[in-house]
């Protein structure tokens, strides 16, 4: 097994999870003064600055096990991969020579280098405590102030390639799994409002009502005239109403609409434990329904993390990098089948 | 079923924004969407807008003198900034300031960066040096011996005026950091 795969398909997966939160995420954009932004460098500065910033990465001791790809040595399907797994943006994984991502302390640390700014630093969580990832992330950040000149401004604060980050250079965002509020056409409302706060708003898989597997991600849209503390609980702040939104359009379900609840679930249960061929869609849309049957008590809390872990190794890519030889569309359903098959053989049974 | 804005294919995101206190909606297709940025996390809404060109936000463009603009650096301009949507150097925020001064109105919540300060030197003597690469030259800061590259410009008089303003706003405990370092510096 390679390095990249030993990053994608991790043994000790995270054990804590929380209803309706997926996950969270804190990334800082930041320039290496005196070098062209990367759309704008040459292959030499590129490689200059992507040097810089694996030797200052090396020999951060924040970094536990820190593993580096190169973009360009990777295949487009790895690329895929990575972006499936969160860790790399689609921006990221387009690009060629210069361009890298380093994964470290177990998958809740990434950088990536020359994407759209030199460096964009990352860090992730399974709940809600921004407190402890602003001060872990601010940390990393002095560090590599401390290593190197950064491109900064006493007016406009970090300097980054898109005015749009500038400032802060921070974008702080939650996953959020609103089954509730898509099953009782509450969304779309919900998404507006947040939207007027200043926030974005993105389905996973598709947008809206439509969005397969109900999960959205809702991030800051502004980036100056705040500090960071008053980005994360203006953000925290939205997410907890919009959690209780989605908190009160379930139990509004389970109230008057348990038939259909149940139905639903009970199908989503028995399609995963027994189709021997299964698109990618399919598979979000019955997995976000087992992620709702865990919240409800019908199935144990103990198997929501690893719903969420295989809510990513089905994607195509993910599929794909697990079988040694190429595979069509037709295979990959079979492929993917099969492993949602095995999961579910371990699976207790609903109990309503 | 709303088109894309940039090739009329079925648009699946649908995105409603800000600018000068009117709401704006684009609809894009997946494909465009990713074009421009828009599913790389960031989600950075104003380099789709840029690219829809003067039919959107055209007033805004044109009660500009951005036209001339050039980026003394890297030769970035305006339109360079429309096609791309990305700035090419950190002198651009100079030479182009117009420009984006305002995008920064447009976009932003306020102009001035109110978020932390580039790391200085405060934490300096609890490891710092000890966590830094192993770097072939090591740089000490002139004003503060400490290891970090930059050359802080903390000369005394500026810190003196800090010391009073902290005695005046009865802040002690910042006082007291600050008299340890005019006393450090003063040697
Ligand atoms: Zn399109
Ligand atoms: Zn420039």
């Amino acid at each position: 097994m390679n390095e990249l795969r030993k990053v994608l398909f991790r043994d000790d997966q995270e054990t804590t999870s929380m209803p309706i939160v997926i996950s969270s995420r804190i990334r800082l954009a930041r320039n290496l003064k005196g070098y062209k932004f990367p759309r704008h460098s040459t292959r030499m500065e590129l490689s200059r600055v992507a040097e810089t910033c694996k030797s200052i990465l090396l020999g951060c001791k924040l970094l536990k096990d820190p593993k580096i790809f190169a973009i360009d040595s990777l295949s487009a399907t790895e690329r895929c991969a990575l972006v499936e797994a969160h860790l790399c943006s689609i921006e990221l994984s387009k690009s060629e020579f210069g361009a890298g991502l380093l994964v470290a302390n177990g998958n809740s640390s990434a950088v990536m280098f020359n994407e759209e700014d030199h460096l964009r630093l990352q860090i992730f969580r399974q709940d809600l405590d921004f407190k402890t990832m602003w001060l872990r992330i601010s940390e990393f950040d002095d560090y590599i102030a401390h290593s190197t000149n950064i491109a900064y401004d006493a007016n406009f604060g970090f300097l980054t390639s898109c005015p749009t980050n500038v400032g802060t250079g921070m974008r702080s965002s939650v996953m959020l799994h609103l089954p509730g509020l898509v099953i009782t056409s509450q969304v779309n409302v919900v998404i507006n409002a947040v939207q007027k706060l200043g926030f974005v708003v993105r389905g996973l898989f598709g947008e809206g009502t439509s969005a397969s597997g109900s999960i959205f991600q809702i991030s800051n849209q502004y980036t100056l005239g705040l500090s960071e503390i008053d980005i994360i609980s203006r953000l925290y702040q939205v997410i907890i109403s919009v959690i209780a939104n989605e908190e009160l359009a379930r139990k509004w379900l389970l109230k008057n609409k348990s038939l259909a609840v149940c139905d639903n679930i009970g199908r989503s249960f028995g399609a995963l434990s027994w189709s021997h061929t299964m698109g990618s869609e399919e598979a979000i849309s019955h997995l976000s329904n087992m992620r709702l049957a865990v919240d409800y008590g019908f199935l144990p809390q103990a198997w929501r993390a690893g719903l969420d872990c295989l809510l990513v190794n089905v994607q195509p890519s993910h599929i794909q990098l697990a079988n040694d030889k190429q595979l069509s569309t037709e295979e990959r359903n079979i492929q993917r089948a099969t492993a949602i098959r095995k999961f579910f053989e371990k699976m207790p049974s609903l109990k309503f | 079923m709303k088109k894309c804005q940039f090739c009329g294919k079925p648009a699946t995101v649908h995105l409603t924004q800000v600018i000068n206190s009117e709401m704006q909606n684009v609809d894009l297709c997946d494909e465009c969407a990713a074009k421009h940025g828009l599913f790389e996390q960031s989600g950075s809404p104003l380099s789709v807008l840029a690219a829809l060109g003067e039919a959107m936000f055209g007033t805004t463009n044109q009660n500009l003198a951005v036209n001339g603009l050039i980026c003394s650096n890297c030769g970035c301009t305006p339109t360079i900034f429309k096609e791309s949507g990305r700035l090419g150097c950190e002198n651009c925020y100079k030479d182009l300031r117009p420009l984006i001064e305002k995008i920064i109105e447009n976009s932003q919540k306020g102009v001035k960066h109110l978020g932390k300060q580039l790391a200085n030197c405060t934490s300096e003597g609890n490891g710092n040096a000890e966590r830094e690469a192993p770097a072939p030259q090591k740089h000490i800061c002139k004003n503060h011996k400490c290891a970090c590259k930059h050359d802080h410009k903390h000369d005394l008089g500026s810190l003196k005026s800090e010391l009073e303003r902290a005695i005046a706003e009865e802040r002690y405990e910042d006082a007291a950091v600050l008299r340890d370092k005019i006393k450090k510096y003063s040697n």
